[in-house]
């Protein structure tokens, strides 16, 4: 136990482990650009969507029952599956993870729409605001921290599950952990694992830094 | 791509199997998930300290790839089902720990007080009192854990395991869509249908959240 | 509502270091060596064996093929198809998951003594007799063999002159092999075309044991040199050319089953040497095809040859 940590150790800060193609530098590189790149269109797709559904109140159960769905989805199968049928890039890993973080987005967008109070809706429309204005400028701020929510959630199984992108032959963190399973090289593996966790770790760190910025500068405004 | 209608007929038995094999592999993960996560619970409702340490634990597990989780095991566990249900357990932990704490946490003071009052002795006022009214949110993070352990389980296919799974790198490697569809659809479908019977398993378990929504 | 918070998630992951520990700590467990008791007899099959095979196709025919002439002779089995690399199965077979498993000669040795230049059947028996893990053996190699073998496309053999691996050093540092990952660390693999060839590529890309990666790879020019077997039908239909091996670094490939000594008795040699005097190359690369290219079972093509042939 205490030499795969020592082992790992060095395997961390070893120098040539950091450089070239194979190093964690790049690695790390890949993983962030896969996974940041699924979270963009993941929410390009599912904010509008679960903002309708929040604002218009249609299709709630789909919003409710999309996370649930989401959930189960075997994400090997899909990667499989939209290789065999597209054949090899990057499209199978984009559309695993998309349909990975895509319901958690929905989900928590939709809810957080949906804790608006309703007295604060009719407020605003009472005062002649329009839907849109409504939508944009009461209930999307005050959805905010729960859309937020889905998105860090989303983000860390993204980086999580990224992954497999090693399995298809591309590269991010999840290169070690596929050679170091092929090899048993389980510093390799477990190195692996410690940068993803690191990384994902990280990045909701930077994001929930982002929501608090963004917070106080609505506070600042409405005071 | 095209699907082999008749592939899928012709290995019904094999299908229905590997189905067996996957739902026995997620239940168990969940079955001990319970078991590890409702004293952590109870400790991490009580001791607040330790309540921090716990959920962020879990939290960064959840974290770690699936993948080498199973790989780092098989030091301790080898190809085995164990190394696939303790790698599961340990995702399904982060999900029930988490709703059972929140779920303890709902549980209003003054009703606990009434019982203490009552000259209930602790552990009577636990399992009388605090877990059944904790029941629908720990029941949620099982119906969640569930969801995601029989999505989970194909993951072991790269350590000879998977239940289903197997059909994704077998239809990988051979170039042939139909097993991996039909692992897909299968794994979707043991996934509704367990929701589904926890789903009623909670309508029976509680039934006065029914009357009380009938009284309102 | 899974919801992540900030500060768990950091103190997590302080207590999390101590986690992956767990995982290690009994890293030793696996190289107990099953109590076979050393030396030959003393197996026992009655309780049924199980045979592990490797992630490749033709490893999963030959597992089914193992145990329908073991099924013939009465002894009962319990295949686990795709378990992984021999860096995974190997250590299986020691802590006992597994029992017996199809291997192949040179490279077997190879994994077991990387310095090993032996290239002779006999030789390499000895040699491998030697170098076992304990607690397991052996049987006699069949006639069916399958080598790795290095090709490139047609093109890239003329564009660079390409027929041996030795052509390989004119290009160091430009062309990029392709080969499932653990060929980077084997002799019969990226280490031994350094060591012997002088080849050093410009990357290496980790792919899959003759599988649509590596193939796919080839194909599309993704990779210049495949690491590919002798008897996928791919290399002939594709017009692939094998690079040959004037030095001999690629050992002769038999076919030998690998077991624990705890389950060899003599219905098992028996049963297992039958099946290797009768397989033949180009009948295992039939199977291959079969299975590869028909979308036939792997179970289902080699129970049909075994009624036919054992």
């Amino acid at each position: 136990m205490y030499e795969l940590f020592t082992d790992l150790g060095s395997w961390l800060v070893g120098s040539q482990q950091w450089t070239g193609g194979d190093g964690i530098g790049h690695r790390l590189a890949e993983h962030l650009q896969y996974s940041l790149i699924a979270t963009l269109i993941a929410a390009a797709i599912a904010l509008p969507v679960g903002l309708l559904i929040g604002h218009t109140g249609r299709g709630a159960f789909l919003a409710i029952n999309l996370s649930s769905f989401g959930r189960a989805l075997p994400t090997v199968g899909l990667v499989v599956l939209v290789f065999l049928a597209s054949g090899l890039s990057m499209t199978p890993v984009y559309v695993a993870l998309v349909a990975l973080a895509v319901p958690a987005i929905v989900t928590n967008t939709y809810a957080g729409m949906s804790a608006v109070d309703p007295e604060v809706r009719d407020a605003a429309r009472g005062q002649g605001m329009r839907g849109h204005q409504v939508l944009l400028q009461v209930e999307l701020p005050l959805a905010l921290p729960l859309i937020m929510t889905g998105l860090r959630l989303a983000l860390i199984q993204v980086v999580s599950t990224a992954t497999i992108a090693a399995y298809v032959s591309f590269g991010g963190l999840g290169r070690y952990v596929f050679d170091g399973l092929a090899q048993r090289d389980l510093v390799q593996v477990l190195g692996g694992a410690v940068l993803v966790a690191v990384l994902a770790v990280a990045l909701d760190l930077a994001l929930a830094g982002l929501q608090r910025f963004l917070f106080r500068h609505r506070r600042g405004a409405t005071a | 791509m095209t699907i082999d209608t008749s592939w899928i007929g012709s290995h019904a038995g094999e299908l229905t199997s590997l189905s067996v094999s996957h739902l026995q592999a997620a239940l168990s993960a969940v079955l001990f998930g319970l078991l590890i996560s409702l004293p952590l619970a109870v400790v991490a409702h009580r001791i607040r300290p330790l309540r921090g340490v716990l959920l962020g634990l879990s939290n960064v597990l959840f974290t770690i790839p699936s993948i080498a989780i199973f790989v780092l095991l098989l030091p301790v566990s080898g190809l085995t089902r164990t190394t696939t249900v303790i790698g599961l357990t340990i995702y399904t932990l982060v999900v029930l720990l988490r709703n059972t704490v929140e779920g303890l946490d709902s549980v209003p003071a003054r009703t606990k007080e009434a019982a203490v009052a009552m000259g209930t002795r602790p552990l009577r006022v636990l399992l009388t009192v605090e877990l059944p009214l904790a029941l629908p949110v720990i029941m949620a993070g099982v119906r969640i854990a569930t969801v995601m352990s029989i999505s989970l389980v194909s993951v072991a296919t790269y350590i000879g395991d998977g239940g289903l799974g197997q059909l994704f790198t077998d239809g990988f490697q051979r170039n042939f869509p139909t097993p991996v569809v039909a692992g897909v659809v299968l794994t979707l479908l043991l996934a509704l249908l367990a929701d589904a019977l926890l789903v009623a398993a909670q309508y029976a378990l509680t039934p006065w959240t029914r009357t009380r929504k009938q009284r309102a | 509502m899974p919801h992540l918070n900030r500060r768990t998630l950091l103190g997590g992951l302080l207590a999390t270091a101590s986690v992956p520990a767990l995982a290690a700590c009994s890293s030793g467990i696996t190289s107990l060596d099953g109590d076979g008791g050393g030396g030959s007899g003393g197996g026992s099959s009655s309780g049924g064996l199980t045979i592990g095979t490797a992630n490749f196709t033709e490893n999963q025919i030959l597992g089914y093929l193992y145990a329908a002439a073991l099924g013939a002779a009465g002894v009962k089995t319990d295949v686990r198809a795709n378990l992984g690399t021999r860096e995974i199965l190997i250590p299986a077979i020691k802590g006992g998951d597994i029992d017996l498993l199809p291997e192949y000669q040179g490279a077997l040795l190879h994994y077991l003594d990387p310095k090993s230049e032996i290239t002779e059947e006999g030789e390499m028996q000895n040699a491998l007799a030697v170098a076992l893990p304990k607690g397991t053996q052996i049987l006699p190699y069949g006639r069916a063999e399958n080598s790795d073998v290095f090709a490139v496309t047609e093109e890239a053999a003329e564009k660079y002159g390409l027929r041996t691996l030795a052509d390989l050093a004119k290009h160091n540092g430009k062309l990029v092999i392709g080969a499932a990952p653990e060929v980077k660390k084997r002799t019969v693999g990226a280490v031994g075309l350094k060591d012997v060839y002088g080849v050093e590529f410009k990357e290496f890309k980790s792919l899959d044991s003759s599988g649509p990666l590596v193939k796919g790879a080839l194909k599309k020019g993704d990779v210049d040199v495949a690491n590919l077997f002798s008897t996928d039908t791919d290399i002939k239909a594709e017009g692939w050319i094998v690079l040959t091996d004037p030095k001999n670094l690629i050992p002769g490939q038999h076919i030998v089953p690998l077991i624990a000594d705890r389950k060899a008795d003599s219905t098992v040699r028996k049963a297992l040497a039958r099946l290797g005097t009768v397989l033949t190359t180009p009948e295992l690369t039939e199977l291959n095809r079969k299975v590869d290219k028909d979308k036939k079972n792997p179970q289902e093509v080699a129970d049909t040859w075994a009624e036919a042939h054992l």
